[in-house]
């Protein structure tokens, strides 16, 4: 019984992770049409907003240095505030744009923040002392679990549900489900087009922060490149999740961390080392299943 | 200012006469993107040995000069960069830490019959058997340094049960874990108990976390095959999971900046060609690191600026021996090096293998947070060469 107690919090945890990367990427998709590539390297960003910009080998904590109670509004504001301002100074002047163009102009906007972060920073991984206690495990229901891990599945808890009061009580969240649904007809109705983008790129934005704050909790490095590998899982959860839908990317992010972690836990040692090409074959079944997604939004249509 | 004017034009006039009688290196090296964090120390190093020999009197009567190119971290400007080189007239060629990055310029530098030499490579391809035959490291292999860990730990650690964390990332990882698996099983006692791998990139190894945990007992050592950022992702939730088995690593770990991701760390134990931190027990260690703080502004951040001092002692030595720089010729004198001494140990080359499958290894311990030598080992026979092509 504990076994499975413990394969399931391993699974939550990294799905919560993957989910909330996931729901960052669907929210921009639902308003316009982007895949934003750029999302893994918001995360990077706020990761190394933690650090002084240096290019020596030791590191030293910048903001990381606050109190959590100040920290994590600041970081969460960071992240918000890069993806508000990609927004202003890049995809605004492509919203008429082919959505391949805008996916391009996100690639290019990751570079350009990568090798912005690689020439502050230099490209040595930097060591980060945020909150290492609480990688410290509690027992639960006979599993041991580090308090992150809790912390992580309550904090996915929590943004869904937020997220998803926000879509249903609030008018900006109407506005955002209408502008999913059909972009064009909501302008036609008077949804103000530019609010819900930036509103949407702003959630998306602090979204990545939180990711940030969770992997510099977890693993105690800073690397430019550690954005890449969570991005590309969560736009394969936001595709398999059904592009559009932020319960769909949720879902399928929880369901690709617990069936990464069940290949893991499981796969014969020889296999192990191939978990991914398992993992990326069971993606493939699955779009071939369902190629328009596991849980796809009514207003699904022929995209990219 | 007008005379000034007028010697430093004669100076400059002068140059090209003398250029024809200096000696080029060529540097194929990242000077951006995030291998140069690499490059750049260890072509520091091997720039203080030019200044050295520079200063005394130079190689076969001549000076050295070096030319460099950058790689940008890329294999296409890699190769490009090698041919670069060539044309500016290098007589031999160094090239990127890493063999991914570094063997298309190396490829250049063997078409043209020179000798290329890899800053830190570890990988048994950096050499004869990926290159070809003029080509070599200044590095000490990846197996060396696993092998190294096992006999180390089961003499003075009395370890018997051994776990392998491998992290499938790069060649170097499998490395590691390569010489820990040939050495560890032969020592009197000793089994690997289990083994696992995870991915450098990893959000959790929360499930490897769970099998090492499940384990009737904890494993006296845990033979940890990873590099930064995901070994110290992968220590500190090892250590936070409460698992306080001596975690054993290769020489990639080397140096204090990426101790703040496990607060207070103990029980960490790494091979090192040399300590930067002060206490390398032989004195032109040490010496290395003052003239290297003195050239850059500060000291080495890891032992992988020392291969670069290494190389070109070797490869200077060699020519010296052959009265030639040509590649085949300086080749056959480097292959006969035996237990050749440099000012981190001995070193050798043989016609099969153009790097160390044995070196005497400083061993660094992490106690409470501060690395310090504790030992050194040199490991009782060579790894085989079967091990090494072993996949």
């Amino acid at each position: 019984m504990s076994d499975i107690t413990q394969l399931f919090f391993d699974a939550a945890a990294l799905g919560g992770i993957y989910a909330m990367a996931a729901l960052g990427i669907a929210l921009i998709f639902g308003v316009m049409n982007l895949v934003n590539f750029a999302h893994g390297e918001y995360i990077a960003f706020c990761v190394f907003a933690l650090i002084l910009p240096s290019t020596d080998a030791m590191s030293v904590m910048f903001l990381g240095r606050a109190p959590a109670i100040v920290l994590i509004p600041v970081i969460l504001g960071l992240g918000a505030l890069i993806a508000v301002a990609s927004e202003m100074l890049v995809f605004r002047h492509m919203r008429n744009a082919s959505p391949v163009a805008m996916m391009v102009g996100s690639f290019a906007l990751g570079f350009v923040i990568q090798n912005t972060l690689l020439a502050l920073y230099g490209g040595r991984p930097k060591a980060i002392s945020l909150w290492p206690d609480l990688n410290m495990p509690v027992e639960l229901a006979g599993a041991s679990v580090p308090v992150l891990q809790l912390i992580v599945i309550l904090t996915t808890l929590v943004v869904v549900t937020g997220l998803a009061l926000l879509l249903r009580k609030t008018r900006i969240g109407l506005e955002m489900r209408a502008a999913a649904e059909n972009f064009r007809m909501a302008r036609l109705l008077g949804v103000r087009a530019n609010v819900v983008i930036t509103g949407a790129f702003a959630l998306s934005g602090a979204l990545a922060a939180a990711v940030a704050l969770i992997m510099a909790t977890q693993t105690g490095v800073a690397d430019v490149r550690m954005g890449g590998q969570i991005m590309l899982v969560a736009f394969i959860a936001t595709v398999i999740g059904g592009l559009g839908s932020l319960p769909g990317a949720v879902a399928a992010g929880f369901l690709i961390g617990a069936a990464s972690v069940v290949l893991q836990a499981y796969l014969p040692l020889d296999a192990r080392p191939f978990r991914d090409a398992f993992l990326y074959t069971l993606v493939i079944v699955s779009l071939l299943v369902r190629p328009q997604g596991l849980f796809v939004p009514k207003s699904a249509r022929p995209r990219i | 200012m007008k005379h000034f004017l007028t010697a430093a034009a004669l100076a400059m006039a002068a140059i090209p006469a003398a250029a024809e009688e200096d000696i080029t290196i060529g540097f194929a090296i990242a000077k951006s993107g995030w291998m140069e964090a690499y490059d750049t120390p260890a072509a520091a190093a091997a720039r203080i040995r030019i200044d050295e020999i520079n200063a005394n009197g130079g190689l076969l009567g001549r000076q050295i000069k070096w030319v460099e190119a950058d790689t940008k971290t890329d294999r296409a400007q890699s190769a490009k960069a090698g041919l670069q080189l060539i044309d500016e007239g290098a007589d031999m060629m160094i090239v990127s830490c890493d063999y991914d990055f570094g063997a298309p310029a190396a490829l250049s530098a063997e078409a043209a019959g020179m000798n290329s030499f890899f800053l830190c490579a570890e990988d048994v391809k950096a050499g004869i058997q990926g290159v070809g035959p003029n080509s070599f490291s200044g590095s000490v292999l990846a197996a060396v340094q696993g092998a190294t860990m096992a006999e180390w730990s089961h003499a003075e650690r009395d370890a018997r049960r051994g776990y392998v964390l491998l992290d499938t990332f790069i060649e170097y990882n499998k490395g590691i874990c390569r010489g820990f698996d040939w050495m560890f099983p032969q020592l009197e006692g000793a089994e690997i108990v289990g083994r696992d791998t995870f991915k450098n990139d990893d959000a959790s190894i929360a499930s490897q976390i769970t099998r090492i945990k499940s384990l009737d007992a904890e494993p006296d050592v845990i033979m940890l095959c990873s590099v930064i950022p995901g070994a110290a992702a992968a220590v500190r939730q090892i250590r936070a999971a409460g698992i306080n088995s001596i975690i054993l690593n290769g020489s990639a770990v080397d140096g204090s900046y990426w101790l703040n991701a496990v607060p207070d760390l103990s029980g960490f134990v790494l091979p090192v060609q040399g300590s930067i931190h002060g206490d390398d027990p032989r004195p032109e260690a040490e010496a290395f690191n003052v003239a290297f703080e003195k050239a850059t502004g500060a000291r080495p951040a890891s032992s992988y600026a020392y291969p670069g001092y290494i190389l070109m002692d070797l490869w200077a030595k060699a020519v010296e021996r052959a009265g030639t720089l040509e590649g085949a010729a300086v080749t056959a004198e480097l292959e006969k090096m035996d237990k050749e001494p440099t000012a981190f140990g001995v070193r050798s080359f043989s016609p099969e293998l153009h790097h160390q499958n044995i070196a005497p290894m400083q061993i660094i311990e992490i106690t409470d947070g501060k690395p310090a030598v504790i030992s050194e080992w040199t490991i009782s026979e060579p790894v085989p060469l079967d091990v090494l092509l072993s996949r």
